[in-house]
């Protein structure tokens, strides 16, 4: 499932400390029940109530089309629909994202460049002017996507493979690609591809607004107040009868971390604090004594740290110097000292090991490949001094202090570790709005560290981070193998053997170490025992998951 | 005094032009632009030219100023960047909270100081002093970031509760919205109050040793006679002045109690533009700031006037 979900300045570091606990480094991923909660499917659902929850941002607006950020894309995922959208509920193994219908009724593809969607019929927007309920057409469909490719949509990459839109009826839609792109699918259920109306467009000027919110999704926005609330209150028209269970959904927006947790302790929230439903395991035990039937799920986080080697320049040309990068860190110690995984994790390869379908475990990697993955600060010394470095390397780092404590902790073990098998980094803070406009974009040095995870599909990682020419492609790999085997599987629709190329992609890149990659923390999603069917999940759509939920209080 | 008043007045007007120079200027220096922010990961050259254009970011430097100088002599402090609402509506909204938790803390801060400072002084070196200047030590050295997520944790891990998390305004519930400023105005003033203890202590014990003092006591007078008519107000000059610094430091202070107890006000509103490079926003918030700083220390100075009939303008 492609996912793009980027996020903006301020939103990309608040988000990313999940992945913190994971700066220089380079298993399987693993979901693990803490406390099984109760086989909700065979409840009976239950209407009414109120969802509260905790944002720590707040959205910077609320156009879907002009930023980038998941502060903006987690509220609109209670306002409006897409085409598809990913499963939901109690059964759902978090890490998966399996696809299913949303606006459509169903799609075909009669050749590998060609999709045809029948949306569902009497799908009615929120009863709000400009737009007033009325009936949803594939021409609303038509104007979201060709004002989702504008040169002002950060997130048009994820469409970019789209050549042309044809409303065939009021109900039927042609898209058709510029080449064939297995992940066309999964890339409508990205949280960025929301179907908007064009009325807003044009009484608002934008869709940044709180007012401009109108969809067709399960709630309506009723009132926002900056740095403070978003309140949604249920559709009566949504176009799934009989949900979404809860009448309102409650945001408040509480920026201080102790402050969200003392008021999830006191039952101010329904869902544990942190993005992604989350509680630090370091203040797990304290949750658990508060809340004895707190319910829980371990999963692993999407995020992880990623280093950057310039690859045009020495010593960073030979591949023993960046092998012995990989192998002097070490990724466990990294997860052992992070508050939100007190050790628990999972190494990354090329695809994070949180989308568990497609990423390779560790030990499926060539010999060479797993080496990266276990901490030889002897084996290290030797490989730099096999390539001419006897006394050690020496370069700047850069990163930002902007992904928190817990990341810059992070950055720290990992110079320690190279240090020992003397690697040499001289760090180079740079203020958060600099260096995501700058490092991760390629303009550092010699070395750029940071954090990935920004979307949960395996493409966007594979696809911007190596492609010659791509804006992330920060190490500037340039290798015409490993560019063949991107593209070939962006063009092989047979899932399995995509996903055997994905997997040969992963032992390829871990071979060359032409990234480093650090560990995705094994994160705690909590939520209360009265709240029923929900189920974690990577990804910002809160709103999917919340409406498969109900409250049984 | 309406002279010197009048005088000041000028004079703060050079100072807020060069400071709306400056609050223009620096946050462009920031490496990284709005619009690199805005596009981010796909941030290619020609839709960076494109965005900046339609923004009116590609124009100099100068031009820009001018016109938004133009605009905020009459009021208008321009729009977000981001979210395109008016700076002025946003601060009209946030500016309030920000002083009403400035003022609430300035006002705990005296509260605390000035009786505990006085009786340091009046009974120097009694436990009492001791017990005092311990405090304000304490005060001092102690981060108020720190007492607040103390005083958040801990009751919801003892007993389950903690502070209001959703902001109510006054018109909603006047009790409900004074609360919730009760407990990060008192921790926001400790800092302040243990400073301004010290000094009034200071100054106190200085002018409690002047001869006019002790001519005082030999008339016989009381002893809150001696000290609140004859020996406080003389003591309380500089004590003023340091008011009007920690009006400025109360105000910066309020940026991170504002994010730890959820109340919307200015500083968090500035600490996110500044993140976003939001220019107006950046631009509107400081210069607000320097115009109370500026004003408040007006205040100040008038103050001394009334404290001090010597003084004359």
């Amino acid at each position: 499932m492609d996912e793009r979900l980027m996020m903006s300045d301020l939103s990309r570091r608040d988000l990313l400390k999940l992945g913190s606990a994971a700066a220089m480094v380079g298993a399987s991923a693993q979901v693990l029940d803490l406390a099984r909660p109760a086989p909700a499917a065979a409840q009976t659902p239950k209407r009414g109530g109120t969802f509260h929850l905790r944002s720590h941002v707040q959205p910077p607006h609320f156009d879907p089309h002009a930023i980038l950020a998941f502060s903006t894309m987690i509220p609109l995922s209670f306002a409006y629909s897409r085409l598809v959208k990913v499963k939901a509920g109690a059964s759902v193994v978090p890490g998966t994202q399996q696809v299913e219908p949303d606006l459509a009724e169903s799609w075909t593809q009669p050749n590998e460049t060609t999709y045809i969607f029948k949306l569902k019929k009497g799908v009615r927007w929120h009863n709000k002017p400009p737009v007033n309920g009325r009936e949803l057409t594939a021409d609303d469909v038509k104007f979201t996507y060709e004002r989702y490719l504008a040169t002002t949509n950060p997130n048009r990459g994820t469409l970019e493979a789209l050549d042309k839109i044809e409303v065939m009826d009021k109900h039927t839609i042609k898209f058709t690609m510029k080449e064939p792109f297995a992940w066309f699918v999964d890339a409508l259920a990205s949280t960025s591809t929301w179907i908007v109306a064009k009325e807003c467009v044009e009484k608002f000027g934008d869709l940044k607004k709180p007012e401009s919110v109108i969809g067709t999704g399960p709630w309506m926005l009723e009132r926002y107040e900056p740095g403070t609330r978003m309140s949604f209150v249920r559709n009566p028209s949504y176009f799934v009868p009989g949900l979404p269970y809860v009448d309102n959904v409650e945001i408040t927006i509480d920026i201080d971390p102790a402050s969200g947790f003392a008021a999830f302790l006191a039952g101010k929230y329904d869902f544990g604090p942190e993005y992604g439903m989350v509680v630090r395991r370091s203040d797990l035990d304290v949750a658990k004594q508060r809340k004895p039937k707190l319910q829980t799920k371990d999963y692993i986080v999407v995020f992880g740290g990623i280093t950057w080697l310039k690859l045009d320049q020495e010593p960073f040309k030979d591949i023993r110097v960046r092998r012995a990068m990989g192998m002097a860190a070490s990724w466990r110690e990294v997860l052992e000292t992070n508050a939100w995984s007190l050790g628990h994790g999972v190494p990354n390869t090329a695809v994070p090991a949180a989308l568990k379908e497609w990423a390779l475990p560790v030990d499926q990697l060539s010999a060479d490949g797993r080496r990266l993955y276990e901490q030889d600060t002897a084996g290290a010394k030797r490989l730099l001094a096999e390539a001419g470095f006897p006394s050690g390397i020496k370069f700047p780092l850069e990163t930002t202090p902007g992904y928190g404590p817990d990341y810059v902790d992070a950055v720290q073990i990992g110079l320690k570790n190279w240090k020992a098998a003397g690697i040499d980094a001289e760090l180079k803070m740079k203020e958060y709005g600099a260096f995501i406009s700058s490092t991760i974009f390629g303009k550092f040095d010699k070395v750029g560290s940071g954090l990935f995870g920004a979307w949960t599909d395996p493409d966007s990682y594979l696809y911007r981070y190596y492609m010659p020419g791509q804006p992330l492609n920060a190490a500037g790999v340039n290798d015409p193998k490993l560019a063949d085997m991107v593209k070939l599987q962006r063009r092989t629709f047979d899932v399995a053997k995509r996903k055997d190329i994905i997997y040969d992609i992963q032992r390829y890149v871990a071979q060359q170490a032409y990234i480093l990659f650090g560990p995705s923390v094994s994160a705690v999603a909590a939520w209360e025992p009265y709240v029923k069917n929900f189920g974690p999940n990577i990804g910002h759509d809160y709103g999917g998951r919340m409406m498969a939920a109900w409250l049984d209080k | 005094m309406k002279k010197y008043v009048l005088r000041r007045l000028l004079v703060a007007i050079p100072s807020l032009l060069i400071a709306s120079v400056i609050v223009f200027s620096l946050p462009r220096l920031l490496p990284g632009d709005v619009v690199q922010l805005m596009l981010e990961e796909k941030a290619y050259g020609k839709d960076l030219e494109e965005l900046r254009a339609k923004m009116g970011l590609n124009r100099p430097f100068y031009v820009q100023y001018w016109e938004w100088l133009g605009k905020v002599v009459q009021g208008d402090l321009g729009e977000s960047l981001w979210t395109r609402r008016p700076v002025v509506e946003e601060l009209l909204r946030r500016l309030p909270v920000s002083m009403e938790l400035g003022l609430l803390a300035l006002f705990f801060a005296i509260v605390i100081a000035l009786p505990i400072g006085v009786l340091a002084a009046v009974r120097q070196d009694s436990v009492s002093d001791f017990v005092a200047r311990s405090l304000a030590i304490l005060g001092l050295s102690v981060p108020g970031f720190w007492i607040a997520t103390l005083v958040i944790l801990l009751p919801a891990i003892w007993w389950g509760w903690s502070p209001p998390i959703q902001f109510t305004e006054f018109s909603k519930d006047k009790w409900a919205h004074l609360s919730q400023f009760l407990l990060p105005a008192f921790i926001l003033g400790i800092a302040s109050a243990a400073a301004i203890m010290r000094l009034t202590r200071a100054m106190l014990l200085e002018v409690l040793r002047q001869d006019y003092v002790r001519t005082a006591w030999a008339k016989g007078l009381r002893e809150s006679v001696v000290v609140a008519k004859h020996s406080l107000k003389n003591a309380i000059i500089p004590v003023v002045t340091v008011l009007g610094i920690q009006i400025a430091q109360i105000l910066g202070g309020t940026v991170i109690f504002e994010q730890i107890f959820g109340l919307p006000g200015m500083g968090r509103f500035l600490f996110d533009a500044i993140n976003q490079r939001d220019y107006p926003v950046i631009q509107g918030v400081n210069l607000i700031i320097v115009s109370v700083v500026v004003g408040m220390n007006l205040l100040v100075d008038a103050t001394y006037a009334f404290l001090d009939p010597r003084i004359r303008y």
